[in-house]
């Protein structure tokens, strides 16, 4: 080939006298010295917060004057960290677990029957045009109703246990994953298709090799979202009527006005949502690492 | 051999219809490197598209070794290339170059030493394993036309191959391209916008008129094989052939700049 081998790098000195390996080095210890400082604002912020929090309620002249003062509405971290304690290890040891499980094992099973579901659907419907002319206006409809407004309905029919939070969950889910995976198998291009015909692709086998992958993209494109919103649904089904989860806790906290309990059950649940939705993005990452969009990201 | 008899194609509209190709025959022998150039509209990547079997002319047959095609019917034999991107981005390059070969259920054994073989044409050793967005635009051309070679085609439909790249990577994948036709002598058809590659590519040159398109002229390149997609452009020969299938078609670009410009 007409390349030349590239000249190996000549440590010319800067004009403070410093060599190459100085000044890499000293740039790299620059993009440390920044990350650290952002670092630094956020856990300021998130002190000053809780401390405003902490005193705030202590002070008498305010929590007896401002209701978001009150430790009778707003509880206070200590109290909040003391009631996560006797939940897990102290007074009412393993209390948490059951509902914690409850919760988070419903999520996960309304996501997978809900990603499952709305993929095959998604995925034939973008095959078959007739079929999603002739439903189109159906899904539209559905999927600009108040969903929230069927859970009711789903527990009344559903009962008080983990079906009916699954199929709240499903119900959510369903029409975020189908979306995704219909716009994904209409986009794919003629031409791909049609190039793997002239390679002797058989429908079936560009089907297997084309259209699931293309499809499967854009599925997994939708997975954090999905599984933050399969956490919504069950949560407000178990508001609506179960005897266990987090968001029955919730609820039993607002019957009792226990701030305390409200505010221990709702750190539970924004760890769990975090937890969840990162988790997920680190699968999505993963199943998509083929995909240029994600290269720039990692 | 192909043949295009009386070839008509009009596309219906609701509003109206538009008469691409007008009436083309013409006949390529086996082995024949051809160029088809043409202003835009004139049918050119649809001519591709009909000896594919992805669409069927209004009017007229097309024939492949005296057989006809069929509509959504891929001949036997026949490799296509778009212009588009056509690598397929979550397989890596060497499960892309074996996608033709797993179609035909070819052994495991016949298939590693083939996609290793094609590798090696195709300068990608060490990339085998990369995915394609690891690669150039120029690498993932090249591993689009090794997914069609894999299949051993006997015809080859380049379809603006290489419209997208720069300069200095297209001129590389012309002697590329030179290169393989010269050793399996592959019939090969080539759309293109750019006389300066036609010239330098084919023996033979079909010029399309401003649609409903017909053959203008039919040229054979006197310029003499093999070629250094390098030097080819200084000589007289090329210039001569350049200079003789400009003249017909910069006609209909001066035609259509007329027809465009405001009355």
């Amino acid at each position: 080939m007409s390349a030349n081998p590239p000249a190996p790098p000549v440590a010319v000195p800067a004009g403070d006298g410093t060599t190459r390996e100085e000044r890499l080095l000293a740039t790299a210890r620059r993009s440390r010295a920044t990350r650290l400082r952002l670092w630094l604002w956020q856990v300021a912020l998130v002190t000053l917060f809780l401390a405003t929090w902490e005193i705030g309620t202590r002070l008498p002249a305010l929590s007896k004057s401002v209701n978001v003062f009150d430790p009778f509405f707003v509880s206070r971290p200590s109290q909040i960290v003391a009631r996560l304690w006797d939940w897990t290890v102290g007074a009412k040891a393993g209390y948490l677990w059951p509902h914690l499980w409850s919760t988070v094992s419903a999520t996960m099973v309304g996501l997978v029957v809900a990603v499952v579901s709305g993929f095959f659907v998604g995925l034939l419907f973008s095959q078959k045009r007739e079929l999603a002319i002739v439903f189109n206006p159906f899904i539209v409809a559905l999927n600009s109703l108040p969903r929230i407004a069927f859970v009711p309905l789903i527990t009344m029919i559903f009962g008080l246990g983990l079906a009916s939070k699954v199929v709240t969950a499903w119900f959510i889910v369903f029409f975020l994953v189908f979306f995704n995976t219909f716009k994904g198998g209409m986009a794919i291009e003629k031409e791909l298709l049609d190039f793997c015909r002239t390679l002797g692709a058989s429908e079936r086998q560009l089907t297997r090799s084309v259209r699931i992958p293309n499809a499967l993209a854009w599925t997994f494109t939708a997975l954090p979202n999905a599984v933050s919103f399969s956490l919504i649904g069950v949560v407000i089904s178990e508001f609506v009527g179960s005897t266990t989860g987090m968001g029955y806790l919730i609820i039993v906290s607002l019957a009792t006005l226990n701030a305390a309990d409200m505010f221990a059950s709702l750190t539970v649940l924004s760890v769990v949502g975090v937890t969840l939705v990162s988790l997920f993005q680190v699968i999505e990452r993963r199943l998509l690492q083929w995909s240029p969009e994600f290269r720039e990201q990692s | 051999m192909i043949r295009l008899d009386r070839i008509e194609k009009t596309y219906f509209a609701r509003e109206r219809d538009v008469a691409a190709i007008g009436d083309i025959s013409a006949t390529i022998e086996a082995g024949e490197f051809v160029a088809v150039v043409g202003p835009s509209g004139c049918g050119k990547s649809t001519l591709l598209h009909l000896l594919a079997g992805f669409d069927e002319p209004t009017g007229g047959r097309v024939l492949i070794d005296g057989k006809p095609v069929v509509r959504g019917t891929v001949p036997k034999g026949l490799g296509y290339i778009f212009q588009k991107d056509t690598v397929l981005p979550w397989k890596r390059v060497r499960e892309n170059i074996a996608l033709g070969l797993t179609y035909r259920g070819a052994s495991r054994s016949v298939i590693e030493q083939k996609v290793a073989a094609l590798l090696k044409l195709g300068n990608l050793e060490g990339f085998g394993h990369a995915y394609p967005h690891q690669l150039s635009g120029g690498m993932r051309r090249r591993v689009a036309l090794l997914m069609t070679l894999a299949c051993d085609p006997q015809i080859l439909l380049l379809d603006e191959p290489f419209g997208a790249l720069d300069t200095h990577t297209r001129t590389l994948l012309h002697r590329e391209l030179i290169g393989i036709w010269r050793k399996m002598r592959q019939t090969v058809v080539l759309v293109t916008h750019d006389l300066d590659e036609a010239v330098t590519l084919a023996d033979r040159i079909i010029v399309l008129s401003r649609p409903p398109s017909r053959v203008l002229l039919d040229h054979r390149v006197d310029v003499p094989q093999p070629r250094d997609v390098f030097s080819v452009r200084d000589t007289p020969a090329f210039a001569d052939n350049f200079r003789t299938i400009w003249r017909v078609l910069g006609e209909e670009f001066r035609e259509d700049a007329r027809a465009e410009a405001p009355a």
